[in-house]
């Protein structure tokens, strides 16, 4: 039976943080945590695979215990198992830290069931860094294609995987040896709509969790802060800027407005030597 | 004892990608802060580039004009394409021979791909999508280190990050963040071949095809002028305007993540800390609110006009000249009286 | 996956204020009881001004306040403001009665307390199921014996269906319980801003003491535009709710956007000094129904209750919503449990449900202010004359220093009768008495 695993991440929704004015800390009150979208994608798109070739899926997560959460969703989409590894220890990990942590219990679910290949989303929406997937990768010896936008096959039996990779440029078509990894962007799949008993399912159900010590045993030294060579020196608000004259075109009317805009741009040398280099 | 400042050059089929050139003129200003060190204990500070390729001696000999004083060259038939196993493996080898201070990588597609491999193999460290980079004092630690400051949390947060106990320090910087630096064509360097076995392990995956992008005409990341839309325009069907007003301005369609997401455009497109930066000598930002994500994208822009219906949106607080007005308004006037100032000097 | 029939004992549509009260009630006397509700979470469909009323709380949890709910501030002051165009004229009380132990409402932010109440009805033992929409019901010769969900393998089961879906009672439509969509006229629209202030600096603006007093008003005037339609202000523990609501045919009629009255009430000179340098924390509106007894559906037919929103439960004038819907929410409830130990949840049945209501302030109030939101709206000088009127009269009366007195009177006089004849003004004066006591 193939097996799949996705990793995913619990994050706020960042599209709308707000910074405390009193304490200068990220206002957490009210701002949903979500899956992250891109592992969601990632999760939509295993559970694809595993449904069409009869196979089997494990998520995990690296977070607090409030992840469960973001776990329940992926069982709601087809998960058949979910472990949640959270611990004090790992708090303050940075993406060396978390690749660390992930790239072990990975290694320790393919011990009691070979993994053929691993999923990550192709980047969590707070730290925005890209990094957890490849560093996972390269920790597992495991060949990696980024920004996947499709999986055009998977064969269990020849051991290969056949994956579409989205670069600036155009698409690369890649073929893989199996086991693999692969990052996803959201195209890969779409998130489907649970069916009911699926959605209740995912209500009831409780991951297994795993700690620092058990069942695998972390170095203490590779993981939280101590493991972590990276860490905030310093951290702020961006400097407030001039507002800006601003023209109202209730006020002067479109025509007017339009006006004054263009003779404002044209004072400015830069503008000017750009508006005439057209004519 | 030389403190080695590298730089990743990235080529892309014997191109070297312009942000190479972007990290060296970062890598000579990180050299100059660290002056007094260098003064104080004898030593010498070089930026050197990284280059992995097949057949890219002509990069290689682009890279040094932009001031990497050597530049460190592997080569072998399996690198002609980009894959991310051997690329790593091929950095790290050589990382491990030189031991560099700092290591620098463009933040592109294949940048991204590869520097969490490689910081990960070195277990170091590694900032993403650095806005700023500069050498300077951390606690009581004797010598400066590398201060990379990022946005954080959507961009509500400035981060600095620094790395400390492990070398390589790395970071990855996004194209047009930095200035390109003056091209020096009499520049003198030095190319040194580097051995590097590529075996099969490493070639787990591999490129069977590669499909490219024919509407790739869009060079957002270094135009000049660029007209952007985003969740005021209300469908997509508003980009038609968009682009009438670019192509008006002699310049290229951008736009917010809002609009992105929506679907209403092309990612390629998007403006933004997650998407391109850009500073071009105009940006005409039309019903974008300017949240912080994006305005970490484009705030570097000579010029700013921003359109909205919301006087309170935060894009004014960037703009050089705001108008508060719909843009369905705005922008068909603008074109009109563009078009009718052209003719008039015609 | 199961193949399994999902039959529960109820089933809640909606997991508001009724929904989750009308759960707990049920799951309390050992129902099995499922709520379904559409948003992401209970409470990220709800919203209002607002503030709840501790009546109604604790008369579904006796230990409300010993559970820790999340309520922002208790409402120590509260009143009507009235704006004229440039001015502000404050009548509110404080102490005295108002000051009661516990208070008796208090500010909330429904997206929290709305998923804090329906915790408290699955520590009953109610089953909730977010995500979900009951898109319409399942019948059994003629008998609503379920309801179907938009998700595969979505229909479920149950005897009874308690409808709490909101003031956009779709399902209540599809049931024939009213034979007609929301009506413009009977349907406000409220749009609000969450404005995150430091608390002591809306004590300092407001005049309160501190963190634990807080205010509600109600807003009359230059806010709704001559508009039918009220605003409001609140104080939660470190931002202040400010918003307007206006009837949707109001709107149309005047093309007048929502977010431009609510732009103009924050820019009016006596509001903006209140929100000086606040952050926007949320921006949203909601639709209330204002129609009260006059839009109100059938409440019950074989096998199905309606409560809340749905049911058009709202007493504008006294902001009473929330407490109708927690009220309605338990007479269900208890109808249920009536049902299921009759074995009987024929509308002859759950007519109890009714009979019930009948006995509470809901019935009663509703039937007694059935007149009022239509007399608003034909008599738009209570929302711009009389507030205009109100700031004239004390402002002359306050500044007339060194006039004489009579002709000061007279002045007075005439800033009324300019505008409205007497004998008008008295005639309007005595039609509110009247909408407001019901006759």
């Amino acid at each position: 039976m193939i097996h799949f695993l996705v990793s995913v991440k619990q994050v706020p929704d960042t599209t709308n943080i707000r910074i405390d004015p009193e304490t200068g800390s990220m206002i957490r009150k009210g701002v949903p945590a979500i899956l992250n979208p891109y592992d969601a994608h990632a999760v939509a798109s295993a559970a694809e695979w595993k449904k069409k070739l009869g196979g089997k899926l494990t998520v995990i997560t690296m977070g607090p215990p409030a992840a469960e959460e973001a776990l329940q969703e992926c069982i709601e989409m087809g998960a058949d198992r979910a472990v949640l590894i959270s611990d004090r220890a790992f708090a303050g990990s940075d993406t060396l830290a978390t690749s660390y942590v992930l790239a072990e219990a990975i290694r320790k679910i393919d011990q009691e069931d070979h993994i053929d290949l691993v999923f990550f989303g192709k980047q969590a929406i707070d730290g925005d860094t890209a990094q957890v997937g490849p560093g996972a990768a390269i920790r597992l010896g495991l060949p990696l294609v980024t920004y996947a936008v499709e999986i055009k096959e998977v064969n269990q039996e020849e051991g290969y995987a056949v994956i579409v990779r989205k670069t600036e440029s155009g698409k690369e078509i890649i073929k893989t040896i199996l086991p693999a990894a692969l990052t996803a962007e959201k195209a890969i799949a779409e998130i489907p709509y649970a069916a009911l008993p699926d959605l209740i399912a995912s209500l009831n159900f409780k991951p297994e969790v795993w700690s620092a010590t058990e069942p695998v045993a972390y170095d203490v030294d590779q993981i939280g802060l101590g493991g972590s060579p990276t860490m905030v020196a310093k951290s702020g608000s961006p400097e407030a800027r001039e507002p800006a004259e601003t023209i109202n075109v209730q006020e002067h009317g479109v025509s007017a407005t339009v006006e004054t805009v263009l003779g404002k741009m044209l004072s400015n040398t830069t503008v000017a030597a750009l508006l005439e280099d057209l004519k | 004892m030389t403190r080695r400042f590298w730089v990743f050059i990235e080529q892309d089929h014997g191109e070297m990608h312009p942000v190479a050139a972007e990290l060296l003129g970062v890598a000579n200003c990180l050299v100059s802060e660290v002056a007094d060190e260098l003064k104080a204990n004898d030593e010498e500070a070089v930026v050197e580039g990284i280059l992995v390729g097949h057949d890219v001696d002509n990069v290689a000999k682009e890279a040094l004009m932009y001031g990497a004083e050597r530049i460190y060259q592997v080569d072998d038939p399996a690198f002609e394409h980009y894959l991310n196993r051997p690329y790593a493996e091929a950095l790290t080898h050589l990382v491990k021979k030189y031991k560099p201070e700092v290591f620098l990588i463009g933040a592109t597609t294949l940048g991204r791909d590869l520097a969490g491999a490689v910081a990960t193999s070195l277990k170091t460290g590694l900032t993403a999508d650095c806005t700023k980079l500069e050498m300077g004092p951390f606690r009581k630690i004797e010598k400066k280190l590398l201060l990379a400051t990022r946005p954080a949390f959507g961009g509500n947060v400035i981060a600095t990050i620094v790395c400390k106990d492990r070398t390589p320090q790395m970071a990855t910087v996004r194209p047009r963040v930095f200035e390109t630096p003056v091209r020096n064509p009499k520049a003198k360097g030095e190319v040194v071949k580097e051995d590097f076995k590529v075996t099969p392990v490493m070639m787990a995956a591999n490129l069977v095809e590669f499909i490219k992008d024919k509407s790739t005409s869009l060079n957002l990341e270094y135009a000049d002028v660029i007209v952007s839309g985003g969740k005021g325009l209300g469908n997509s069907k508003g980009f038609e305007l968009i682009k009438e007003l670019a192509d008006e301005l002699g310049g290229v369609v951008g736009s917010s993540r809002a609009a992105v997401d929506g679907g209403w455009i092309d990612y390629a497109h998007q403006v933004g800390q997650t998407g391109k930066h850009v500073r071009p000598k105009l940006y005409v930002a039309c019903g974008i609110s300017g949240a912080i994500q994006h305005k970490v994208g484009m705030q570097d822009s000579d010029y700013i006009l921003a359109i909205n219906t919301d006087p309170l949106a935060p894009i004014f607080e960037v703009a050089s000249l705001g108008v508060v007005g719909d843009l369905y308004e705005v922008i068909p006037e603008m074109i009109q009286q563009l078009r009718a100032q052209k003719g008039a000097s015609a | 996956m199961s193949k399994e029939k999902l039959q529960y004992d109820v089933i809640v549509v909606g997991a508001g204020m009724a929904g989750s009260t009308a759960a707990a009630i049920a799951a309390r006397e050992g129902l099995n009881v499922v709520v379904i509700e559409r948003g992401v979470k209970p409470g990220s469909k709800n919203y209002f001004g607002g503030a709840l009323y501790t009546h109604a709380l604790v008369d579904i949890y006796p230990d409300f306040f010993d559970r820790k709910p999340p309520l922002e501030r208790p409402v120590t002051e509260t009143g009507f403001w009235f704006l004229s165009n440039d001015g502000l004229v404050k009548a509110t009380v404080q102490g005295g009665v108002v000051n009661n132990d516990p208070i008796d409402a208090y500010v909330a932010l429904r997206s929290e307390f709305d998923l804090w109440w329906s915790e408290q009805a699955a520590a009953e033992g109610a089953f909730i199921i977010p995500k979900t929409l009951v898109i319409d019901f399942l019948y059994e010769d003629g008998k609503v014996i379920g309801v179907q969900t938009d998700r595969p393998q979505g229909e479920v089961y149950a005897p009874v269906v308690i409808v709490c879906e909101g003031v956009n009672n779709l399902l209540t439509q599809k049931l024939g319980l009213i034979d007609h969509d929301i009506k413009i006229s009977k349907t406000a629209l409220a749009v609000k801003q969450l404005i995150s202030i430091p608390a002591k600096d809306i004590n300092a603006r407001l005049g309160l003491p501190d963190n634990d007093h807080g205010m509600a008003i109600s807003v009359m005037g230059d806010v709704s535009m001559g508009l039918a339609g009220l605003g409001f202000l609140y104080t939660a523990n470190s931002a202040l709710s400010l918003g307007v609501g206006v009837t949707l045919d109001a709107l149309q009629e005047s093309g007048i956007k929502p977010y431009e009255l609510l732009q103009r009430y924050l820019e009016h000179p006596a509001i903006a000094p209140l929100i000086k340098d606040g952050q926007m924390m949320e921006y949203g509106a909601h639709l209330i129904p204002e129609g009260g007894w006059t839009a109100m559906p059938k409440l019950y037919t074989d096998g199905v209750l309606v409560a809340g929103d749905a049911a058009s439960m709202v007493n504008a004038l006294h902001w009473e919503g929330t407490n109708m819907a927690i009220t309605a929410g338990k007479q269900a409830g208890l109808t249920a449990i009536e049902a299921h130990k009759k074995g009987d949840f024929s509308a002859k049945s759950l007519s109890a449900y009714q009979d019930k209501l009948n006995d509470t302030f809901v019935l009663q109030d509703l039937k007694q202010y059935r007149k009022f939101s239509a007399f608003l709206k034909n008599h738009p000088q209570f929302m711009d004359i009389y507030p205009t009127f109100i700031n004239d009269a004390l402002g002359m009366f306050f500044t007339g220093f060194g006039k004489p007195k009579r002709k000061l009177y007279k002045d007075i006089l005439r800033s009324l009768t300019s505008r409205r004849p007497l004998f008008k003004a008295i005639g309007d004066i005595i039609a509110f008495g009247r909408s407001i006591i019901g006759i």
